[in-house]
């Protein structure tokens, strides 16, 4: 259980095990959106530059998507609506690069 | 030099192989340790230990929400001197968990090491004895020459570009990579994942006994023994019907806002 | 459902990717240089296949619960306010029944 004061005033409890549980939906949208954009990055051909930019772009879909999904009630489900975007933005980056190689070798080195 | 051409036969038998000989590796990993991992035992003196220290920490924070007897009460359990739970406590001989006698330590780590670091070495090593010497792929993104011994392990070329791939090196890259995608296969707390052992420690807090207890009985002992007892709950009554002694106007007018 | 979309996106950006693979292998053989840039059916194909799958994981995970503390208590009744956890007792004449 974890609280905190709204801007109005009034203190607001937050349920640890269900932030938990969003959370780890969250990190598997996020990793499977970091393979896949790796993946789409490596067979379009993106290099350099590019390709990072296009992790972000893709970071942002997602952010989209999930914030069209929860609807206008998004403050039921998460603390912050940027929270989403930035939470372990970094982590996935690995993955995107692996697959991003990955493809990129296969497709355009051969 | 710009484009290197590759043939295509690395492609399906040595780009490829690693890729799924490591994915399989992580996998297979993930399902011998569950196999032979044992369920930790866990003495119940220890856990006696953990749990009187969460109640001594309770009762210092909260503390303040009881009667001044009651409090001392709890803090003569805890530390008078002949019978205190922490001087008792800290007087018993110690029993420092020493790995050479235990054998089931010694199994637990060996079994650790059988599934962490051995997989890693003989694959590794394999994958270098197998597969060595190729040029593998590029990085689709320009690197400085610092990436060369990092990327290019196996193959000494100085004139290599620094973004190419050796085999060795596109190994140990699935290994680190490829960890996200294991939670995603297998599941959150998966055994390929050495993150896990890190959430354990912080689920677990109860059973989790700190090295030395005699340390963590004197801290609490000596945090309790300063700490005062400030009855928190003195105008309850006056705060139950609205009125704060002293403040009489002031908070009539906060409950009309 | 919408498992099934993920595997169609799926299957589509492996096609996608066959098919990237051959362009580059036909541009060799006939000498041409790469632009850098495949021809737009491949691109679009991934893109479009890229962007069907994020949107059918996101609707395939799982839904999101609600982490006010209020809404989930709000299906737990009376009773389970007197459940204490830590007031357990488990040393009682009950045993000895």
């Amino acid at each position: 259980m974890r609280t905190r004061k709204e801007k109005s005033g009034e203190v607001v409890a937050y349920s640890e095990a269900a932030i938990r549980h969003n959370h780890s939906i969250l990190e598997y949208c996020r990793t499977s959106m970091s393979a896949l954009s790796g993946f789409t990055a490596g067979v379009i051909g993106l290099t350099g530059i590019l390709g990072f930019v296009f992790y972000f772009l893709v970071a942002i879909v997602l952010w989209l998507i999930i914030l069209v999904k929860v609807g206008s009630s998004w403050d039921k489900y998460f603390r912050g609506r940027l929270n989403l975007l930035t939470n372990g933005l970094g982590g996935g980056l690995f993955t995107y690069v692996l697959f991003w190689t990955f493809l990129y070798g296969m497709v355009h080195v051969y | 030099m710009g484009e290197l051409l590759l043939d295509p036969s690395i492609r399906v038998w040595v780009f490829l192989p690693i890729v799924i000989i490591t994915f399989f590796v992580g996998i297979l990993r993930h399902y011998v340790s569950i196999l032979i991992s044992s369920t930790k035992k866990v003495e119940l003196q220890q856990v006696e230990d953990s749990q009187t220290l969460i109640r001594s920490r309770f009762l210092r924070e909260n503390g303040k929400y009881i009667p001044k007897q009651s409090f001392l009460m709890r803090r003569h359990y805890f530390n008078n001197e002949e019978t205190g739970y922490f001087k008792v406590a800290s007087k018993r001989p110690s029993q420092a968990p020493n790995p050479i006698t235990d054998p089931s330590m010694m199994t637990d780590m060996l079994k650790g090491n059988i599934t962490n670091v051995l997989p890693m070495i003989l694959i590794g090593g394999w994958i270098n004895w197998t597969f060595s010497g190729f040029v593998t792929t590029k990085v689709p993104f320009p690197l400085t020459l610092r990436f060369k011994p990092m990327l290019q392990r196996g193959i000494e070329l100085m004139s290599l570009d620094a973004s190419w791939v050796s085999s060795a090196s596109w190994y140990f890259l699935n290994v680190f990579g490829l960890r996200s995608i294991y939670t995603l296969v297998l599941g959150e707390n998966n055994a390929a994942d050495q993150t896990r052992l890190m959430q354990d420690q912080m689920s677990g807090a109860a059973m989790a006994m700190p090295p030395d207890p005699k340390q963590a009985f004197k801290a609490e002992w000596e945090a309790l023994q300063i700490c005062e007892h400030h009855w928190a709950l003195k105008n309850v009554e006056n705060d139950l019907i609205g009125i704060t002694a002293g403040h009489q106007e002031q908070s009539s007018v906060a409950s009309q806002t | 459902m919408w498992k099934a979309v993920i595997f169609v996106s799926i299957v589509s950006l492996l096609h996608s990717t066959f098919s990237a693979t051959q362009y580059r292998s036909y541009l060799r053989l006939v000498e041409q240089p790469f632009a850098g840039v495949l021809p737009l059916d491949i691109l679009l194909q991934a893109l479009l296949s890229l962007l069907l799958a994020l949107v059918a994981i996101v609707n395939v995970c799982a839904n999101f619960k609600e982490i006010r503390a209020l809404d989930d208590l709000k299906y737990k009744s009376v009773e389970t306010i007197s459940n204490r956890a830590s007031f357990y007792c488990f040393n009682h004449r009950g045993r000895l029944l």
